[in-house]
């Protein structure tokens, strides 16, 4: 109610990357955990000693990274509905391809176009994801109302 | 010309000791020990045929010589290491049929999850093919009905120049997709869109509806109405297309 009655874009960034964030420190850590736990020596305590080294170095590097691309991709989105004045699953999909664009920078254009490429399919099917599930999900409502007036 | 040779072998090994490189190295090395040889033992005549000979029989014993240790005791070792070879060659066809069995279940289900990934994602992306890039998708409607919205005199008078469009507000709050409804009726397709438009004129919010007739000639589509309701208190309904009664 309240939180939509204002614009989402501008809040929409903050809200993005904060829960790419806690996507990725979450999954890092799990990650990280069974990974550390496995390299270390035999030993429950050298193993869970492991694991939360390899938590605490690796996990916070996983969701700084999942954070830029997500306010990045966000930061994007947002400027794209501002200047096309419409919002479109196009402006989704040409984000992605420029986050990954931007973040590859440092490694020479191809391998932006590259980047670019793949964060563009990577969106495509996301959103194709998010289609078929809108669909789906109408649809069941869709059930007894499809007379025709 | 044996001395020399076995002069060559023991330079190269020392070579290849001292710098641990690649096992390519021995041939252009020992190419080179033999050549400082025989140059340094024999200043005579024939030297470059020696060389050119010298260089062949290293050329055809190379394989002995390939790893480390003196070369006499490392050819006997290859040999038996090739019976040995030979003998486990021989010896794992006897008892694979189980294995072969539990690698072919493996690759099997390998493969099973491929399929399934690949069709997955060529479902995903058919359908994302679809919306953008078919005529008769909501999302072309609503772009088309949108433009048309943008360059009605009235809607722009109301609302302000630059003129948003948006659709259903999704749990992120993400506002992409357009509620819409596909039906059939007499054997034609009709698709009718609802979307929302704001402009810069604040506090105004309009509805839009479109509906869109497929032609079956042309496998266009034809715009039946488009209206906007504004949400002021009189409601007002600007009609920016109506061809509902054109072709009856």
């Amino acid at each position: 109610m309240e939180e939509y009655a204002r614009e989402p874009c501008p809040w929409r960034i903050v809200d993005d990357c904060g829960g790419a964030f806690t996507m990725g420190t979450i999954g890092g850590g799990i990650f990280q955990a069974i990974k550390g736990f496995r390299n270390s020596p035999v030993g429950v305590n050298h193993r869970l000693r492991g694991s939360l080294t390899a938590i605490k170095t690796r996990a916070p590097q996983l969701g700084g990274s999942f954070a830029v691309w997500g306010g990045l991709f966000s930061m994007i989105d947002c400027s794209m509905v501002q200047v096309r004045g419409k919002e479109d699953p196009w402006n989704s999909i040409t984000s992605g391809a420029l986050t990954g664009a931007i973040l590859a920078a440092r490694n020479g254009p191809v391998a932006m176009v590259g980047s670019a490429a793949m964060g563009g399919i990577l969106l495509a099917l996301i959103e194709g994801a998010g289609i078929l599930l809108t669909r789906f999900a109408s649809a069941q409502f869709l059930n007894g109302e499809s007379s025709v007036c | 010309m044996t001395c020399a040779f076995l002069r060559a072998i023991r330079y190269t090994e020392k070579l290849y000791r001292s710098s641990g490189k690649r096992l390519f190295l021995p041939y252009l090395v020992l190419n080179k020990a033999c050549l400082k040889t025989e140059t340094s033992l024999k200043w005579g005549l024939q030297e470059p045929k020696k060389t050119v000979r010298s260089g062949c029989n290293i050329g055809v014993t190379r394989k002995t010589i390939w790893t480390q240790g003196p070369s006499s005791l490392k050819a006997k070792e290859d040999s038996s290491k090739q019976v040995s070879v030979h003998r486990s060659q021989s010896g794992e066809t006897a008892i694979s049929t189980s294995q072969k069995v539990k690698e072919a279940g493996r690759d099997f289900t390998y493969l099973i999850v491929v399929l399934i990934g690949i069709g997955v994602t060529g479902g995903l992306f058919y359908t994302i093919f679809k919306e953008l890039f078919s005529s008769f998708s909501p999302n072309k409607i609503y772009g088309k009905a949108l433009e048309k919205c943008r360059s009605h005199p009235e809607v722009v008078s109301v609302f302000g120049e630059p003129v948003k469009g948006y659709g259903e507000v999704t749990r992120r709050g993400r506002r992409q997709h357009v509620s819409f409804i596909e039906y059939v009726k007499d054997g034609l397709k009709y698709l009718r869109v609802k979307f929302y438009i704001e402009g810069s004129e604040p506090g105004k919010q309009g509805t839009v509806h479109v509906e869109v007739k497929e032609n079956p000639g042309s496998g266009e589509c034809d715009f039946q109405y488009i209206f906007v309701e504004v949400e002021s208190y009189p409601r007002r309904t600007i009609v920016v297309e109506d061809n509902r009664f054109q072709d009856n």
